[in-house]
């Protein structure tokens, strides 16, 4: 059964342009000017109950937008979306009450109280009955292991420590579905990956439906059997993470004695310089591993590995080597920097 | 416990979170006024030798200065520049999300404190009009007005809150209304102060119902049927602000933004 039915949802916002200087403040008074930007631009798609997509896009792609158009917060300037059943922007009761959005970036909790009082409130907005809401709090706290801090107030929480608190509020009324906008984000590695767990198994054991959205892959890649991603408004493929790898398509990741550049590999290879990444672009790209010297990753087919690592063996000494398929990071990357656009998957 | 209870509940313990805070607040907004009026009417019948102006007599209008500042800490509340606030950069969406009505949420969550202060100014006024002969059910009365008036302040500022949606300004137009209150509302001076020609220009708006009305009323000044009078315009504006209120949101939601994120 379909939770989430979207067809051909533009949204378009219009802003006044303020140029810069005191010249700009006059004429922003005397005649101001307005600028369009269309946020979505006739995407489709559908979700089934239980589902958790993960929905990726370079900044400004619209992956908000459409979260919150699908929360009810703003409405399509065309076509139609509904989520369980209903059309979001009536914002009704029961609606309402099914649904949760949580943005990483804005806190929803109370800042000054401690995160129980906030908690009671909730239970009361949302007419939880106590035992329930009792053992939902114990529940959602043994998850993220936050008993302890529900007495202090949020503002002097972590932010890791908040973001738990946000999600404990935003799943106390047990939505059937759940918006989650770069949940992660600003999140050190342990916390992020404990809040993955959780997310993995409410998911599991409730059969919420979730949206995710993040910048950071691994949330994705772990959690996410189906992705979406939007570019400049437009959803440019719905599938399986696997179906964005090309097939056949692999990484060789060789370490090297000398220090040749990109440039003389390429030579000496036949492979293009901009499928081989050095050492600087792989330590920007994994920031939390070290990258030894002259470790040099290439891309390519299958069928060019054995080839490769000959000429690279007749110029230079091979110390370690490994062969990977390429991870959502670097297919992602690849598509934002190419403006590529993978054959669409069937939709799921 | 009803959501409207446990709002009004929160609200109360996150001003209680700023204990020191809170209770400053109340003693500024309440002593700054007060001292002006008291100097303002010292000046003037001690220094000028004035024996009464416009009717009042020094005395009345020390009682009554004293009695507006009980009021006058009911009517105060900025909770429609936290909507406004909230409108221009779209934390307005917490709200819209939950199952509640907002501008009712946003004003319960606010005025916890304010009924702590009605209640402390009503104590503290029995006590005063017991000692000083006054009427305690005038004094009641009163209040109950101005409680009224606070929610007619809070109704008027979350409608005009609704140019936020296509005005990033709209602080400005509370700002102006707010000044218009202080003015209008008789929490400087009393209203029939104002010259005979100028009298309708506080009659025509509400405002005079949050500190003068209760003010004249608990003083005697006002006869029971111009209370039952007051109540019912008190009435009649809550009733037209609401309708108000829902046009002008109903307007507002559809063009907001629901920026940031």
């Amino acid at each position: 059964m379909n939770v989430i039915e979207v067809e051909r949802v533009s949204r378009t916002f219009r802003s006044v342009k303020k140029k810069a200087g005191l010249k700009g403040t006059f004429e922003l008074l005397l005649k101001p000017e307005y600028q369009e930007h269309q946020a979505l631009q006739e995407v489709s798609f559908s979700i089934e109950e239980g589902a958790f997509v993960g929905l990726i896009g370079a900044n400004g792609a619209g992956k908000t937008t459409l979260l919150k158009i699908l929360s009810g917060l703003i409405p399509a300037s065309s076509g139609t979306a509904r989520v369980l059943g209903a059309d979001p922007f009536q914002r009704s009761l029961d609606f309402r009450r099914s649904i949760s959005l949580v943005m990483g970036q804005k806190a929803q909790l109370w800042w000054d109280l401690p995160a129980l009082d906030a908690f009671d409130l909730i239970q009361a907005i949302y007419e939880i009955p106590k035992s329930r809401y009792q053992e939902r709090l114990n529940t959602l706290a043994e998850l993220l292991d936050v008993k302890r801090l529900f007495q202090t107030q949020i503002r002097r929480l972590s932010l890791g420590e908040r973001m738990k608190m946000e999600l404990i509020g935003a799943l106390l009324h047990w939505p059937k579905v759940i918006f989650l906008d770069e949940p992660t984000i600003g999140l050190d590695v342990l916390a992020a990956h404990k809040l993955r767990e959780f997310l993995r198994e409410f998911n599991q054991r409730e059969r919420s439906t979730i949206i995710l959205t993040s910048h950071n892959m691994d949330d994705i890649e772990r959690l996410c059997s189906r992705v979406m991603i939007l570019r400049s408004g437009k959803m440019i493929y719905d599938g399986r993470p696997a179906g964005l790898t090309r097939e056949g398509e692999r990484q060789l990741t060789v370490r090297l004695m000398e220090k040749p550049t990109a440039a003389e590999l390429a030579l000496e290879t036949g492979i293009p310089v901009e499928l081989i990444a050095g050492e600087a672009q792989l330590a920007s790209e994994n920031e939390e591993e070290e990258i030894p010297e002259g470790t040099v990753r290439f891309n390519l087919r299958n069928e060019l590995i054995v080839p490769t690592l000959q000429k690279l063996m007749q110029h230079y000494q091979v110390v370690d080597m490994g062969i990977h398929e390429p991870n959502l990071e670097y297919v992602i990357q690849r598509m934002y920097e190419s403006g590529e656009t993978p054959s669409p998957e069937v939709s799921a | 416990m009803s959501w409207r209870l446990a709002a009004l509940k929160n609200g109360f313990q996150e001003d209680a979170a700023y204990r020191v805070e809170f209770f400053l607040s109340i003693f500024s907004s309440a002593l700054v006024p007060a001292a002006i009026q008291l100097i303002l009417w010292y000046a003037l019948f001690q220094l000028g030798n004035q024996s009464e102006v416009s009717g009042w007599s020094y005395a009345e209008l020390i009682q009554y200065t004293l009695v507006s500042t009980l009021f006058t800490q009911v009517r105060g509340g900025d909770h429609d520049f936290d909507l406004q606030e909230m409108i221009r950069t779209g934390s307005l969406s917490n709200y819209l999300l939950r199952p509640v009505g907002p501008v009712e949420f946003v004003y319960l969550r606010g005025v916890g404190g304010r009924l702590f202060i009605a209640t402390i100014c009503l104590c503290l006024g029995t006590l005063a009009f017991a000692a000083l002969g006054f009427s305690i059910p005038r004094l009641w009365g009163g209040m109950l007005l101005a409680v009224a008036g606070n929610v007619i302040h809070y109704q008027i500022g979350s409608v005009l809150a609704t140019t936020a949606f296509v005005w990033e300004e709209a602080f400005s137009v509370l700002m102006v209304k707010n000044m218009l209150v202080q003015l209008l509302s008789g929490e400087l001076l009393p209203l029939n102060l104002f010259p005979e020609s100028m009298q309708w220009i506080w009659k025509s708006t509400p405002f005079y119902l949050y500190v003068y009305g209760p003010t004249q009323y608990a003083l005697g000044n006002w006869s029971h049927q111009e209370f039952i009078h007051g109540l019912g315009l008190a009435a009649a504006w809550m009733i037209g602000c609401t309708f108000l209120i829902r046009l002008s949101w109903g307007w507002g939601i559809r063009r907001y933004s629901s920026l940031g994120g």
